[in-house]
């Protein structure tokens, strides 16, 4: 049952859904994100209230510990939020396509010619005309098949890696066991923030995959040649840095893992740890860089779409 | 050859927008032309590249300085210090501004539905009716902008202990440690009022294209053939 009540997740909507009906997912997808701001805020009270008490005798370190697994849990919380709110997306963009539809019939001019097939320039870039709807490009096929595992590993992560950092916060600080503890929760934290990230990009290219399909749809059921942007620059390096940061996150846990072998020496853990923090935090951002340039790419389909709806009602082709 | 039409560049006299009677959830204002972008899309459009490139730098110049921390000697304590304050200072102004390049980039989607669906309607001859700012987007500028402040506030935080504990005496150690758990909370918190905001901004994507598909079988049923 929980399995089909995934595989639902983001998909079509049905045709006797009601497109006026309040989106269910960006009412989760908030009140999520709000209980992830709010556990931010307590760990973030946490290191207000253990600076207050660090002293020569005591660094407060368990209490730096727990509240290090607590934010990073808490940041995940938020990024399913977003990912929640990036499905609501998906399934209105359908409720889009078919609204699009229905109305362009009624509204769309007379052609005087027809347009020709090959490939044309517009304001966005190049875009092919051709006669049928084009395939779904293989990345975006990937990005449909891939975010909600993507998403699931991350979950899972992030929880392994929230129970570690109690564990690591009940060690003695600057003992064998501690550095260990904290090689593991770094690690496995991370890991499930950049599996995460990986997800909402990935369900980035799903809208992406979207936009397309639906925006072919609507051309091909007017009897229109369907006018499809080429995949812009930006799609490309989206793809590229959201690839490196994964596979980055990846590599960061396993060096959390040969790091472990160096706990039993301070000065060596402690150098390891001085470039993997930074490696770790590199991971993410590349993950990062590459949504901003899907979300910049979206927008430029997006404002592309317009045009052709706005020369479908001018002109009928 | 085929080719899609200019943006617009003209601008309009504009009537001042007047407030819709919709009779419906969705508060919009009436005007005879279509809006444009408003101004954080506007900021949204001019900002997100270099605050992409600025992210990519400091990220670069952050790292650098982890590897030379890394191989700096144990015993050199005053400079792993120092460079334990300013690789976190320098990671965080790089996360600072990847996450502002998509707050910026959120808002350029929005602002794409904004120009977008105001210039379909006056295409059709329609009345143009545009969605008010949502409460969903004023939290998510709200958020952002508290986001900023307080991460730069523990950026900050990091560059002023570089500068101020040479890390030898015992006292010097216990007042870095003190900041550098203030700064990394605040920074932290900052990464969440961040991507909470961005929450709100894909939330307002949700109503926008709402609306759009209720107001285009407005559209058709008004100003379509069978009419």
């Amino acid at each position: 049952m929980a399995a089909i009540a995934l595989a639902g997740l983001g998909a079509r909507p049905g045709p006797t859904e009601d497109h006026r009906r309040p989106s269910a997912y960006r009412k989760a997808g908030l009140i999520l994100a709000v209980i992830g701001l709010m556990g931010a805020t307590a760990a973030s009270i946490g290191n207000l209230v253990a600076a207050a008490g660090i002293d020569a005798g005591n660094g407060y370190r368990e209490t730096l510990a727990w509240t290090f697994g607590l934010s990073t849990f808490s940041f995940g919380v938020i990024k399913i939020a977003i990912a929640v709110i990036l499905m609501g997306i998906i399934v209105r963009l359908w409720f889009r396509v078919d609204a699009v539809r229905e109305s362009l019939h009624r509204l769309r001019g007379h052609p005087e010619r027809p347009t020709p097939t090959g490939v044309v320039k517009t304001d966005w870039g190049a875009a092919t005309v051709t006669d049928d709807i084009p395939k779904p490009l293989f990345i975006h096929r990937m990005a449909r098949f891939m975010w909600l595992p993507m998403l699931a590993m991350g979950a899972m992560a992030l929880t392994v890696g929230l129970v570690s950092s109690w564990v690591w916060a009940a060690q003695t600080p600057d003992s064998e066991a501690g550095r260990q503890a904290a090689a593991v929760t770094q690690g496995v934290e991370f890991l499930g923030e950049a599996l995460l990230l990986s997800g909402i990009a990935f369900l980035l290219g799903t809208i992406l995959a979207g936009l397309r399909d639906g925006g072919g749809e609507v051309q091909s059921d007017l009897g229109l040649p369907v006018t499809t942007l080429k995949m812009p620059v930006t799609a490309k390096v989206f793809v590229a840095l959201m690839m490196t940061g994964m596979m980055a996150g990846m590599a960061q846990f396993v060096l959390y893992l040969v790091a472990l072998g160096q706990a039993g020496d301070p000065a060596s853990f402690s150098a390891w740890s001085n470039w993997l923090g930074p490696f770790r935090e590199l991971a993410l951002g590349l993950i990062l860089a590459g949504i901003v340039l899907a979300l910049v790419t979206i927008g430029n389909v997006l404002a592309f779409q317009f045009d052709r709806i706005s020369s479908i009602i001018r002109t009928g082709k | 050859m085929a080719t899609t039409a200019q943006p617009r560049s003209v601008k309009h006299n504009h009537e001042r927008p007047t407030p819709t009677q919709r009779g419906d959830e969705f508060t919009t204002v009436s005007s005879d032309h279509g809006l444009g972008y408003n101004l954080p899309q506007k900021m949204g459009r001019a900002f997100w590249q270099p605050m992409l490139a600025m992210a990519l730098t400091f990220w670069a110049i952050g790292f650098v300085l982890a590897i030379i921390e890394a191989g700096t000697g144990r015993d050199d304590l005053a400079t792993i210090q120092d460079l334990s304050n300013l690789v976190p200072a320098f990671m965080f102004v790089g996360f600072l501004s990847v996450f502002a390049a998509i707050s910026f980039a959120v808002a350029r989607i929005l602002g794409a539905f904004r120009k977008g669906g105001g210039d379909v309607q006056e295409t059709v001859g329609a009345e143009v009716q545009t969605l008010k700012m949502p409460l969903t987007a004023k939290a998510m500028l709200a958020l952002m902008m508290m986001g900023m402040m307080v991460m730069a506030v523990g950026i900050a935080l990091n560059l002023v202990a570089a500068g101020e504990y040479g890390g030898i005496t015992e006292a010097d150690i216990v007042d870095n440690a003190r900041l550098a758990a203030v700064a990394e909370g605040l920074r932290r918190l900052g990464v969440a009022l961040y991507l909470t905001g961005i929450a709100f901004g894909l939330g307002t994507i949700i109503t926008v294209l709402r609306f759009q598909a209720v107001r285009i079988r407005e559209l058709a049923a008004s100003h379509g053939r069978n009419n």
